[in-house]
């Protein structure tokens, strides 16, 4: 950095628009309660440790209490008679950090693609968009059921699962942002000051394609925990580890006599999605230049 | 509060116990109320999955048995003691060096279509069907060297050496005996009455819609004078769990079997006044539920480490929790339901942990600084929750003597080759079918011949014994029951001993069926046997 680069329009209001941005969001009573809840989840996760330090597949109790039955299993307990609080807790976690490293293989995979493919057009551009092409014509869902199916369900498959087969839209919407962003001056001058194409990636075009990037990476995590808890549900789940969707699968059976075993996991999945998708919503609005204006 | 909590568990896994034990008296107590039958109605029953054939002589699977046990009988059929009764063999003699069983068949008993049933069905059958493609009987009638006719109502088996089994295995499920007209000279695993069979038993084969049902009429023909009661038999194939509970709370359907709903909804559904659940009929298949600890794993080749394993493990909260009390804790691999064979004084392993962790001491593998003596993996067979559950629940109990488990899931033909053909396992979970004579169903268990060979539900211990190899070989030759008997517990007292697999529970299948539907379970071996005393007795219709 110690040659003197030029300083551009674009990526300075990117940085004052940053500044303000936690501001902006504060405003926003969606975001605040998203943010809130987003919170609370994970000060669980933080907590779980401390608040129940047993393995929470432990069969620590009588099977079938339910929620409010004992004050010492304020949820209930499952078939097992495992402590749900204790689940959820773990659970809160593993959810959690599913959805945080899955979205990341597919940040990593999708902004990649989509910003060779956006930035060096052409040849690359095509062989790019029909590799993303071919997996935008899979179900995304379907095909992680037949990843974590053929390669054994562990939680690092079921990441990479989902992970996989999330990416293509964030290629496509990173491509099409490249794409606007190609011709603009700013990229131009770079050329001509002799930049390398990977530092004006990376310092010229990315920063300027982050506002998209961030919302959508909020709902991918959403999208992750769900895709995370259907497989569970069907039984494609980390047996070993206790997720919140492992605990809907497991309450299935009972759920026409003790319905509460699947739907307390499942309301804490609910709150998860719900969080995040406000929060996406936030930074949405939060990001938007014109909405800013107002 | 640990300790209170496992009190706790135990209380309630006692609570448990008891009202499954009441729910089956219960149902016990209703059946055995005397009334005579009265004829006529349609029942629907519920297979599932659906069929690929319907002659057991070429297909063992179980919805194959379910239906093809109406449109064909067998020589016997068994009480719910397993003793053999008269079917399409009116008695039968075994000679005193036991080296031929004789069959006195019935007489007049006509096929579907009209052709009389003879001798040389049975011979042909035998020496065509049971000894080439049967997958079970190519052992049971191994010793079968001649099929004599000499009338048409008398077969005689000459063996080279005895050979007891054989009556054990003589239903139509076993020993299905196929119309020698219809199917001598044709290619017998494609021939088209497989599809459409012609048997001689109480219900005739009427239409087959793939997908949907399948429907069997009244024979109106029948040997056994006066039966079947109902004048029509309607199988629908519902492959959804739920969907098979809400018909049956409905009343849409009035028989099911093998489990059909999950084990909670069970209990549930016993509770309608409409509805019953039935765990006999499954007497002849008695299936047992073991792990397998694999001898050629560096921890488990040591006996004390299999002991201890033994130890830790609680199979009462295996049979009241995990299964629901739709099983009863196993000790010995012959379950009790063979009275016979059962040999109840095989050394027990009591859930003891203080055992378990002295014993793994003892074998030195010391608790680390972490708690933890060693790792191993588990593979639960996957055939449902149940058994996920069941692996859960040992990955937890060997947790508290400091053995670490990872559980491993995967697709039924993933774990065959890995437990039976590659042996890349530590602990697996299967049940098997013991069936009524242990040489039948235990014994592929404990055989080294087995091992390795990639043949599904065999040997998956890995466990060679010479001496309990010579103990199987003699035990089919026996000529004397009781010398059979002896044997057969002389087994269990080794392999109980040795430990390389561990009986977990005796499963208990049950039937959902109407509570207006009478005498649906009159025989052993009922789910691969026939409706025909069954009956509605409308009065008590809902």
């Amino acid at each position: 950095m110690s040659i003197a680069e030029p300083s551009f329009a674009p990526a300075r209001a990117e940085r004052s628009a940053r500044r303000g941005l936690a501001a902006r969001l504060l405003r926003r009573p969606s975001a605040v309660a998203g943010l809130g809840l987003l919170g609370a989840i994970l000060a669980m996760a933080a907590l779980a440790d401390v608040a129940y330090p047993v393995d929470p597949l432990d069969m620590v109790g009588t099977p079938f209490l339910w929620p409010g039955a004992d004050p010492g299993f304020p949820l209930g307990t499952d078939m097992m008679g495992r402590d749900i609080a204790a689940g959820i807790f773990h659970g809160a976690r593993v959810s959690l950090l599913i959805g945080a490293v899955a979205t990341l293989v597919s940040l990593v995979i999708g902004v990649g693609v989509g910003a060779v493919a956006g930035f060096f057009r052409g040849r690359a551009d095509h062989a790019l968009m029909h590799v993303t092409e071919l997996f935008q014509t899979i179900p995304p869902f379907l095909f992680a059921i037949v990843i974590v199916a053929i390669l054994q369900p562990t939680m690092t498959n079921v990441v990479l699962a989902i992970g996989l087969t999330s990416w293509p839209s964030l290629a496509r919407l990173v491509r099409a942002e490249v794409l606007r962003l190609r011709d603009g001056e700013m990229v131009q001058a770079s050329i001509v000051l002799g930049l390398s194409d990977a530092r004006i990636i990376l310092t010229h075009v990315l920063p300027n394609v982050l506002a998209p990037i961030v919302v959508s990476a909020s709902i991918m995590v959403a999208s992750a925990i769900l895709t995370e808890s259907s497989l569970a549900f069907l039984g494609l789940g980390d047996p070993n580890i206790v997720s919140w969707g492992s605990m809907v699968g497991a309450g299935r059976e009972v759920l026409r006599t003790d319905w509460y075993v699947a739907t307390v996991p499942g309301l804490a999945i609910v709150a998860a999605v719900l969080a995040l998708n406000l929060l996406g919503d936030g930074l949405n609005d939060a990001l938007d230049p014109r909405q800013n204006r107002r | 509060m640990t300790s209170n909590a496992s009190r706790s568990l135990l209380l309630r896994a006692a609570a448990l116990a008891a009202g499954a034990a009441a729910l089956l008296g219960g149902t016990a107590l209703a059946q055995s109320q005397t009334q005579a039958p009265r004829d006529g109605g349609t029942l629907t029953a519920i297979v599932q999955p659906e069929p690929v054939t319907l002659t057991s002589a070429i297909n063992t699977a179980a919805p194959t048995g379910f239906i093809s046990g109406n449109v064909f009988d067998g020589l016997v059929d068994y009480d719910l003691d397993l003793n053999p009764r008269p079917a399409l063999a009116e008695r039968w003699e075994v000679a005193p060096d036991g080296l031929s069983i004789t069959f006195f068949l019935r007489k007049g008993v006509t096929w579907h279509d009209g052709h009389p049933f003879t001798s040389a069905d049975v011979k042909w059958t035998l020496e065509n069907v049971w000894k080439t493609i049967h997958p079970r009987n190519q052992a049971t009638f191994g010793r079968v060297t001649r099929v004599e006719t000499p009338d048409d109502l008398t077969v005689i088996l000459r063996l080279s050496e005895p050979s007891l089994a054989i009556l054990s295995s003589v239903n139509s499920n076993g020993a299905q005996v196929l119309p020698k007209h219809l199917y001598e000279g044709t290619d017998v695993l494609n021939n088209p009455h497989n599809l459409k069979p012609v048997g001689t038993g109480a219900f005739v084969f009427k239409e087959w819609s793939k997908g949907n049902h399948l429907i069997l009429e009244r024979n109106p023909n029948y040997w056994d004078k006066g039966k079947p009661h109902l004048d029509r038999v309607v199988f629908k194939v519902i492959p959804d769990a739920a969907a098979r509970a809400a018909a049956l709370e409905k009343g849409d359907v009035q028989y099911a079997v093998f489990s059909p709903v999950p084990l909670k909804d069970a209990e549930r559904l016993g509770k309608l006044p409409g509805l019953k659940i039935e765990t006999r009929g499954y007497e002849w298949i008695s299936p047992w539920l073991f792990f397998d600890l694999n001898v050629d794993n560096q921890y488990l080749k040591d006996v004390r480490v299999r002991r201890a394993i033994a130890h830790a493990i609680d199979r009462k909260a295996i049979s009241n929790i995990v299964w629901y009390g739709f099983a009863k804790p196993a000790i010995s691999p012959v379950p009790s339901t063979l009275p016979a064979f059962h040999d109840a004084s095989v050394p027990q392993y009591e859930f003891d942990v203080r055992k378990a962790e002295a014993l793994l001491d003892e074998a030195g593998y010391k608790r680390g600084a972490d708690g933890v003596r060693f790792a191993l993996t588990h593979d639960f067979i996957p055939y449902g929750d149940d058994y996920k559950r069941t692996g859960e629940y040992l990955k937890q109990a060997l947790k508290r003597v400091g053995i670490e488990v990872t559980i491993r899931s995967q697709d039924t033909a993933a774990f065959t080759k890995r437990v039976y053909g590659d042996r890349d396992f530590d602990i697996s979970s299967a049940w098997f079918a013991a069936f009524s004579d242990p040489q039948v169903g235990v014994t592929r268990a404990y055989w080294s011949g087995w091992v390795g060979k990639n043949t599904p539900w065999t040997n998956g211990s890995g466990y060679r014994n010479p001496e309990v190899d010579a103990l199987i070989a003699q035990a089919q030759g026996q000529a004397r029951q009781e010398d059979r008997i002896a044997t057969f517990k002389r087994i269990q007292q080794i392999v109980q001993t040795d430990l390389p697999s561990i009986p977990l529970a005796e499963l208990k299948f049950f039937s959902v069926h109407a509570a207006n539907l009478k005498d649906v379970v009159t025989h052993g071996d009922q789910i691969y046997g026939s409706l025909k005393d069954a009956w509605f007795d409308k009065a008590a219709s809902n």
